[in-house]
């Protein structure tokens, strides 16, 4: 297929203000507003090889910028990210913004998806989109003021005042979330009967988290669903801007909290990208190691809690008893259970320890065993099928749409995996399958995890019998914190680890983005480097955002009990949503 | 006291010339007053709120689960709806959009009613000083015990009911009108960092963490 930007530059003469390189190789042009519609439009139906996932939307603050390496003027730029499945490429557009009220077009109109993208940048960068069905706040409450993600707004809570919650506050802030469905745009009442608005959450039990849905009912049959998010937004983009490099890995822990160290991977894998470091295979290895641990834990804590949703009370016990196994493991090679924070810029935290072998081959011999007795006991369940088959059916065109990554876009038929198809950290070495559904429904999705359980397994076991021997960190006088040995040696090599242990390393100007294929699905990160100790701009691209976003569409029509089974299928987290 | 257990074929026999009316009373009666036996009853059936905010709740959730089991303290019936529950778990980060539900929440519990503040983000915002972060629950409602950790272990969280489990027990709350001091008495916090000193300050070796 012919190059896009070759593409770009032969139809739309004119039109592109700029090719930008980046670390990443990611084609990215700089796009004149104007006629940012008409590409968008032409990269998602005309073109061969058209970019039909809008991967991610967001904007950066470029006031503060100090290194513009010939970019265009910008006050504030909107980033569009796509991904063609054709070409299997990712393709980055910009438009600069200079106005003082930036505006653009919206772009719901080419994909719904970019719905609640665009509300997000609204809220946190005061980007207006023109044309936006619902322009409103998402993540920050209704009553906030000022835009987050602006350079100008403080970071810390201890910057601003104190936090109070009088009684008058409390009342305006509950006031503010009151549900008004004409503001929806929601009718009360069908063929002359009242229409039911349950509000679910913030706190309920079934929403795994605090996520708040109010659900139009007409009796028991949903009619609409709108979801309320934010509840859990912990500014985790702002924090990049302002910790370290390195200090920021335990922060990612925490987006996504059942993944652990597979938070760590995309974001390490980035910055290793911006400063040109290459990971020595042994840490590769381990990475994907402990990264698969972790897909095992995140999918136990699923496999019990969705059963429990559709109201088995026994295989939440069995699986979380599981995963105390795999957390062990865990916890005895990184220290930690749930937050390792082990993997660093350059490799990771440590040697394995001595023994780590045997722990592993026990789980391994342990696990497929109980496996089955899952099968049998939930998979194989009667009632368990009856609630999830044919239930929260989807297509592949429409999740692709709707930007739906991992298991849930495997469950709809198509074959795949990030792993397989843009290998990273080695991945092409390790023999596994993808699994993958025909029918899009929860039983599907289900299915799919299951079986990637077995998956992970496998490729555990092939990183046990072959782990790579060498050192466990890169000697890249960028990795974090530097190898210690030489330092008491030679005067240079001394200078550079203190420097990277006190400041931080300073990471060359620059932009990179890497994902991987997480435990929920396409986790990315797009790091901005204007060649400081920190970040410029950190952008964490979650696959739950999407993956939410999506559960109105497929679940108006179900009843309300259905609802559960596809809030479970969907398996999200709601630091992962809100970040 | 002695115990003694009784024989199947012959329930109400006596076993070996123990079973002294003395005995037999002492062991039926319990000499208490009203109000500590409702402490102890309490003490021993805290119900929690099902209540979680963030990465915190799953490790609270997994205390409940069977190598942990705080079914052994009598605090695993988790209650849905906060007017069932006397003990709500601030389990995880307290966001701004989140405090105003969350006072709600402890609002609807009925009263006795206490807090678990668990997790560094709950005890202070711990490491997320940020524009959409209380810097700490106990900024706008009384908490009863921290438990520190990011997130704590399942056996921390349970340690920490423990301890809200003493404190249940030896609190004074008047059941009805009595001569003296009105009101709740709860009694002095204490502080395990202090306590447990001079136990840790006798540990001379660390663990090697290059071995399992």
């Amino acid at each position: 297929m012919t190059d896009i930007v070759t593409i770009l530059d032969h139809d739309f003469p004119g039109y592109i203000l700029s090719v930008q390189d980046t670390k990443d190789d990611f084609p990215t042009l700089w796009v004149k507003p104007l006629h940012i519609m008409e590409i968008l439009r032409f990269l998602k139906t005309t073109v061969d090889g058209p970019y039909k996932m809008l991967y991610d939307l967001t904007a950066v603050d470029e006031q503060a910028r100090i290194h513009h390496n010939g970019q265009p003027v910008s006050d504030f730029t909107v980033v569009y990210q796509l991904l063609s499945f054709e070409r299997n490429a990712f393709l980055r557009l910009k438009v600069p913004l200079t106005d003082a009220g930036p505006a653009l077009p919206s772009v719901t109109g080419i994909w719904p998806a970019a719905n609640w993208y665009e509300r997000e940048v609204y809220d946190l960068f005061g980007i207006r989109f023109e044309g936006h069905p619902h322009l409103k706040r998402i993540l920050m409450p209704d009553t906030w003021v000022g835009h987050p993600l602006q350079k100008c707004h403080p970071a810390r809570a201890t910057e601003m005042p104190p936090y109070q919650l009088p009684e008058n506050k409390q009342e305006t802030e509950q006031l503010s979330m009151q549900f008004k469905p004409e503001e929806w745009g929601l009718d009360s009442t069908a063929g002359g009967d009242d229409l039911l608005f349950l509000n679910l959450g913030p706190q309920h039990p079934g929403t795994h988290g605090i996520l708040r849905l109010v659900v139009q009912l007409d009796g028991e049959n949903i009619m609409n669903v709108v979801p309320d998010i934010g509840f859990h937004h912990r500014g985790a983009e702002k924090m990049g801007e302002r910790q370290s490099w390195h200090s920021y890995i335990p922060y990612t822990d925490r987006v996504e909290y059942l993944g652990g160290v597979m938070n760590n991977f995309p974001y390490v894998m980035a910055v290793e990208k911006l400063a040109g470091i290459t990971v020595p295979d042994r840490a590769k290895v381990i990475r994907i190691m402990l990264s698969e641990l972790f897909r095992i834990s995140s999918h136990l804590v699923w496999y019990g809690t969705f059963a429990q949703d559709l109201g088995m009370m026994t295989p939440v016990f069995l699986t979380f008893n599981d995963r105390e196994k795999v957390l062990d493991i865990i916890a005895a090679i990184c220290g930690a259970r749930m937050h390792p924070n082990w993997f660093r810029i350059g490799g990771v935290a440590q040697e394995l320890p001595k023994g780590w072998e045997a722990l592993i081959q026990s789980f391994i011999d342990y696990f497929p065993k109980r496996l089955k007795e899952y099968d049998n006991l939930v998979m194989k369940n009667s009632i368990f099928k009856a609630r999830t088959i044919g239930i929260g059916v989807y297509s592949t065109e429409e999740a692709i749409e709707w930007g739906i990554t991992g298991p849930g876009l495997r469950a709809t038929g198509l074959e795949w995996d990030f792993r397989k198809k843009q290998p990273y950290s080695g991945y092409e070495q390790f023999e596994f399958e993808v699994p993958t559904g025909q029918n899009g429904d929860c039983y599907d999705r289900a299915k799919v995890r299951v079986e990637e359980l077995r998956q992970s397994l496998r490729i555990i076991q092939q990183c046990l019998h072959n782990m790579p021997e060498g050192p466990y960190k890169s000697d890249h006088p960028l990795t974090t914190p530097p190898v210690k040995e030489r330092t008491l040696r030679d005067i240079e090599t001394l200078i550079h680890h203190f420097l990277n242990v006190t400041w931080g390393p300073v990471i060359p100007p620059g932009e990179a983005f890497c994902g991987v294929e997480a435990t929920k699905g396409h986790n990315g990160y797009y790091l901005v480097s204007d060649g400081n100790t920190t970040s410029y701009r950190t952008r964490i691209r979650t696959p739950s955002f999407p993956h939410l976003q999506f559960v109105p569409t497929i679940s108006t029509g179900y009843t309300l009990p259905d609802l559960m089974a596809i809030l479970g299928a969907t398996d999200y987290v709601l630091s992962d949503v809100d970040r | 006291m002695q115990w003694w257990t009784s024989k199947v074929n012959d329930p109400t026999g006596t076993v070996s010339g123990n079973s002294s009316f003395e005995k037999t009373f002492q062991k039926s009666i319990i000499l208490t007053n009203m109000e500590s036996m409702v402490a102890w009853g309490r003490k021993n059936s805290i119900w929690p709120f099902n209540f979680g905010l963030s990465c915190c709740y799953v490790e609270m959730a997994t205390s409940i689960t069977s190598k942990y089991d705080s079914a052994r303290f009598g605090a695993e019936v988790i209650r849905g709806s906060p007017r069932e529950a006397d003990m709500m778990i601030i389990a995880g980060t307290v966001f701004i959009k989140m405090a105003p539900v969350i006072k709600r929440l402890y609002e609807q519990m009925m009263a006795p009613r206490w807090i678990i503040s668990m997790g560094s983000c709950a005890n202070s915002g711990g490491m997320y000083d940020i524009y959409s972060v209380v810097q700490g629950v106990d900024k706008f409602m009384p908490v009863d015990v921290y438990v520190p950790g990011c997130p704590p272990r399942p056996d921390a969280f349970l340690e920490g009911i423990l301890l809200l489990r003493d404190q249940v027990g030896n609190e004074k709350r008047p059941l009805n009108w009595v001569i003296g001091d009105q009101g709740i008495v709860k009694p002095r916090g204490v502080s395990l960092k202090e306590e447990k000193r001079a136990e840790r300050m006798k540990m001379t070796e660390i663990r090697d963490p290059g071995s399992i």
